[in-house]
């Protein structure tokens, strides 16, 4: 379909998705995050899709919700709650359900719903001019996106709490620092380098992929026990795989594996 | 005895809460901990409280429990110490009554903090730290091992591999270590930690109350919900937030480009 507030590009099994509203840095309207929503749906059908890149055009990567956005329902019977379930939270679901590796390349601010963004990501590298901010709080709101559950997850309960809390702005190297992003690059070589591991895993083994990130997913609520039991049924599975087959011959024969995430 | 082994404090807003025994380095005596319910109680039901500043008296910020002191019926019948009644009557409650309180707590550690002293800190939301003191698990060095929520607090804030090193090993932690590993917001200058600390308090007891308290019950929860509950949880979060006052002022504000006028409401 026609997107109007991102950019969808597909290239040999990487797709790259780009918020483009660069004037507003990316800040997200009603109509971008009803667009984003379609994106992930289609990506998720799209069987030829392995890998995914996130990123934003111009300054910023993603400013958070648009609080200047003309359809934003600013009335006083406004409900923040319907937004939240109609689009934003299928959005977090749909990142962590769609089962291929997501790569967000932060080329400028992540703020409020902008770093739920980066954070709901499989991995995230970020321009050593990023930054990150979990903004709601100085608005009077809570932190949303999912990053209640993904700060203490990424930094602990007492970082998180002061992230969310005192909302400050973060530097890319004290996100890489804090286990929030996976690295920080030069600003001029990020493209290269998100792009690089974004196709490393579109040309990777993708059922194991979607299998780690799926077995990842849930490790913070399972016991050790019940983990175990979940790696055992995925490796079943995976052991019945083509591509573990060749990863296996490939590995013998010390040539490199020639995966076609089957 | 203690005169006041809890002094409370009320100014713009932060109820500061200083353990007063600084000849047992603030160890926690029975009457010290039902000081702090007292005053928890308080600052939960008086809306002039907004946010809470906990620091100690002298050279220690708490050195755990008084183990000078058993108190009655902790005792079993065959004479051995039933530790579970003092957890049961005053400690746990404590540190329930400190994650339940609607409205934020910050640490200002200045000096020891040990055994029940060093979970006490991270029960708080925001710690501080001056660069002298340190978060010392001292459990396993009496053949305990931690309470006051420690073996909750450290593996949710440092990670499974360094909470059971910490806890098994009664490793002694200075600030700084403890700042790198995540348990401590901020380390100070000695001389500048009350007034740094007493800034962050007075910053929060001027700030969105209503979303501190809502941060404070989403992270209390994430621990145990999955992303999925969680999500639903910040919409209905979002929700009554979007319908408060502090919400309409800070998106005002935002948009005005002028500094936010909360009040709590």
């Amino acid at each position: 379909m026609a997107y109007e507030k991102i950019l969808l590009a597909r290239d040999n099994g990487l797709a790259t998705l780009t918020f483009n509203a660069p004037d507003r840095l990316n800040a997200v309207s009603r109509k971008m995050i009803a667009e984003i929503k379609t994106c992930w749906e289609e990506l998720a059908a799209d069987d030829s899709v392995r890998a995914v890149l996130i990123t934003g055009a111009g300054r910023g990567f993603c400013a958070g919700a648009d609080l200047a956005d003309p359809d934003r329902d600013s009335g006083a019977t406004a409900d923040s709650g319907a937004a939240l379930e109609k689009f934003f939270n299928p959005v977090i679901r749909a990142m962590r359900a769609i089962p291929k590796p997501i790569v967000a390349a932060v080329n400028g601010v992540a703020a409020g719903v902008g770093m739920s963004f980066a954070l709901a990501a499989d991995i995230a590298v970020a321009g050593k001019s990023a930054s990150f901010l979990q903004a709601f709080a100085r608005i009077g709101l809570l932190p949303d996106g999912g990053s209640t559950w993904f700060l203490p997850r990424l930094v602990g309960d007492q970082r998180a709490r002061a992230l969310a809390m005192l909302a400050p702005q973060i530097s890319a190297e004290q996100a890489k620092e804090w286990g929030l992003i996976w690295d920080v690059v030069d600003d001029a070589d990020l493209m290269t380098t998100a792009t690089g591991i974004a196709r490393k895993l579109a040309d990777g083994p993708t059922l194991a992929l979607a299998r780690i990130k799926d077995a990842l997913g849930q490790a913070s609520g399972n016991d050790l026990g019940r983990q175990l039991d979940v790696e055992r049924d995925f490796q079943r599975e995976l052991g019945r795989s083509e591509d573990f087959k060749e990863g296996v011959a490939a590995f013998l024969a010390k040539r490199k594996a020639d995966f076609k995430g089957k | 005895m203690d005169e006041t082994p809890v002094v409370a404090a009320l100014q713009s807003g932060v109820l500061t809460l200083t353990l007063n025994r600084p000849q047992r380095l603030n160890a926690m005596s029975h009457v010290l901990i039902e000081a702090l319910l007292r005053e928890l109680a308080r600052a939960r039901d008086d809306a002039a409280v907004r946010a809470v500043l906990l620091t100690g008296t002298g050279r220690g910020f708490c050195a755990g429990a008084d183990l000078a002191g058993a108190g009655p019926g902790m005792v079993d019948a065959d004479g051995k110490p039933d530790l579970g009644v003092a957890m049961d009557r005053l400690f746990n409650p404590m540190i329930r009554a400190m994650r339940a309180l609607p409205k934020p707590i910050v640490a200002a550690v200045n000096g020891v903090a040990a055994g029940g002293g060093a979970n006490l800190a991270l029960a708080c939301d925001i710690v501080l730290a001056a660069r002298s003191a340190r978060f010392d698990q001292a459990f396993v060095r009496i053949s305990l091992i931690p309470d006051l929520g420690g073996t909750w607090f450290l593996p949710h804030t440092v990670g499974d591999a360094r909470a059971r090193a910490l806890a098994m090993l009664g490793a002694s932690v200075p600030a700084e270590e403890a700042h790198r590993m995540g348990m401590v917001w901020q380390v100070v200058d000695d001389a500048a930690l009350m007034d740094e600390a007493g800034k962050i308090a007075q910053r929060l007891a001027s700030g969105p109350t209503r979303s501190y308290a809502a941060i404070k019950d989403a992270m209390n929860r994430a621990g145990t919900n999955t992303l999925d509950r969680q999500l639903d949880l910040e919409r209905d979060a979002q929700r009554e937030l979007g319908r408060s006052a502090d919400f309409k002022e800070g998106v005002a504000a935002f948009l005005a480009k002028r500094p936010a006028n909360f009040t709590g409401n």
